[in-house]
């Protein structure tokens, strides 16, 4: 038989050698990779300058090789463990330092860190970092802000940030409400008085603005009635027990009605509050 | 322009189209941009970015290739293959017949990049297509600012190859003094910020710092030309910045191309 003719045959069998071979490499690869998968992001000192010109497309592999590697564990339901947060932490750093502005980034690592890991402070620490870069960008105050209240417990903090997201720019309108709520429970009256009459000043639409006018009226209220406690603590040495004893002292003419609807009170850290909540009732 | 300089640019821009290299590099250019319609479906919003950022680089990439290749070769091969000659023999004056090879390459460069901005551009509005949605941070103006800054780069380069192909006897030698001066171009800032930041940590010997201070005056800056990141953003570049880094590009070409005459006209060519 000439060469010619079994050059076909010997190909053929070189073909389904190599499939086999491949095959079986890809078994062996998946194992490898599963006990050896390289869960670790070179810190940006040294990717930075190795990255070149390249910082942005190297952040995208960078931050690809993070979503399918944590992607997976989401999927299989797995727990995400210690070494798992030092990989993100470190690879979200990495990333963000190749290019500061990857917003997609800091929000993965902000979902993770908060409702899987319970590293709230890792995530507000990038949140910060994002907030130098991203200055027009109202999610970032708002996202930060909804960590404070939401799982830090820190209303002050929340409301803070929250106004901050509503002044920017393609904020939806609802922020600003809500900022003032917040700024509510925290008993940060003077505050949320100041936000919304800025908001008052950049809003077109009438009906918020109606909105926004009922709120001020009544966190004005409760201002008011606050620094009359304080001038009934100055002149009997101690709080009155409730709004009431305001007008038998003849500081208040009588307890002033909520606008929306519900009654005002005094809680036992001097503080007024509204049964309402700031909200109208039927 | 000087007609004799011009037409060396034009016979120098004709003898790179022909080359076969150009078309690897456009097809494996080609080929990254081609990714970026697969890749970018695989993220989360910020589909505008990795688009951008996957074009921009095909582009750099590109580019660099060529120049490493192209512009590299194009040089050489006038001495190698004693073709300088019949053209030195001619009314010709070395710093002329560099000149006019810098503008032929300047013009390669220029032509692959408009090729590739083309090619780009459409590959950005058919992903733009597909996720209208998260293309609302997008800006063309910013990308092509940002491939002009890359277009200034290879300016610089070119002239960088110009002068070590004087300097030099090899082409290899061409190849590798260029590849040296862009990683080193493109690092020396962020070493000098790095070094800036840690210099209470870090005890560097006034030598060290002494070599790196003349660096930064000699490598030409890359970094400048590094708009990619804002361009994925959709952050516009102000016009004077635009204006500063032209004119950087333009006297650090001239005067390394000075440099360059220099040398060459006082070359043996054997």
């Amino acid at each position: 038989m000439s060469i010619s003719r079994l050059i076909p045959v010997v190909l053929i069998v070189a073909l389904v050698l190599y499939c086999a071979v491949w095959r079986h490499l890809h078994h062996e690869r998946e194992v490898f990779l599963q006990e050896n998968y390289m869960d670790y992001t070179l810190p940006s000192r040294f990717t930075g300058p190795a990255a070149m010109e390249f910082k942005g497309i190297v952040s995208d592999f960078l931050f690809l090789k993070v979503i399918i590697f944590l992607g997976e564990k989401i999927g299989k339901n797995e727990k995400f463990g210690e070494q798992d947060f030092n990989y993100l932490q470190t690879s979200i750093n990495t990333i963000t330092d190749l290019d500061p502005y990857f917003w997609d980034a800091y929000l993965f690592a902000d979902m993770l860190f908060t409702w899987d890991m319970g590293e709230c402070e890792a995530a507000n620490k990038l949140l910060l970092k994002a907030r130098q870069y991203r200055t027009n960008d109202y999610r970032v105050p708002y996202y930060l802000g909804f960590n404070y209240f939401f799982f830090l417990k820190d209303n002050i903090n929340g409301a803070k940030y929250i106004m901050e997201a509503a002044k920017l720019p393609g904020s939806p309108f609802y922020l600003a409400s809500l900022a003032t709520r917040l700024s509510f429970y925290a008993l940060e009256h003077r505050t949320g008085i100041i936000f919304l009459k800025e908001m008052i000043r950049d809003t077109e639409n009438e009906g918020i603005k109606q909105n926004f006018m009922l709120r001020i009226k009544a966190l004005e209220i409760m201002d008011q009635l606050e620094q009359k406690v304080s001038e009934y603590q100055k002149i009997h040495q101690k709080q009155p027990s409730s709004l009431t004893e305001l007008v038998t002292a003849g500081l208040i003419d009588k307890v002033p009605d909520d606008p929306y609807g519900g009654q005002f009170i005094l809680l036992k850290n001097g503080r007024v509050y509204t049964t309402s909540k700031m909200v109208k009732q039927k | 322009m000087n007609r004799r300089i011009w037409s060396l640019a034009v016979i120098t821009f004709k003898e790179g189209i022909r080359d076969r290299t150009l078309y690897g590099i456009g097809l494996f250019a080609l080929m990254i941009m081609g990714l970026s319609l697969v890749v970018t479906g695989f993220f989360l919003r910020e589909l505008h970015k990795v688009t951008v950022d996957i074009n921009i680089s095909a582009i750099t990439f590109g580019g660099l290739l060529m120049i490493f290749s192209l512009s590299v070769n194009l040089m050489s091969k006038d001495l190698d293959k004693r073709t300088i000659y019949s053209v030195l023999s001619k009314p010709f004056s070395r710093t002329q017949y560099l000149i006019g090879k810098f503008f032929g390459l300047v013009l390669l460069s220029l032509a692959a990049v408009c090729m590739l901005t083309l090619i780009s551009t459409l590959t950005i509005w058919a992903v733009k297509s597909q996720y209208p949605i998260y293309f609302k941070e997008f800006v063309w103006l910013a990308v092509f600012q940002a491939v002009f800054a890359e277009f200034l780069m290879f300016i610089v380069l070119n002239a960088v190859v110009i002068f070590f192909s004087t300097v030099t006897t090899s082409s290899f030698l061409t190849l590798l003094f260029t590849i040296s001066t862009y990683i080193v171009g493109q690092t020396v800032e962020e070493v000098v910020q790095f070094i800036q930041r840690q210099a209470p940590e870090i005890q560097l010997t006034t030598a060290v710092q002494t070599v790196i201070k003349i660096t930064q005056y000699v490598v030409p800056n890359l970094s400048v030309y590094d708009l990619k990141v804002r361009a994925a953003h959709g952050l516009s570049i102000s016009c004077s910045y635009l204006l500063s880094i032209t004119c950087y590009s333009l006297i650090y070409s001239a005067v390394i191309l000075l440099f360059a005459s220099i040398v060459f006209s006082r070359r043996e060519l054997t």
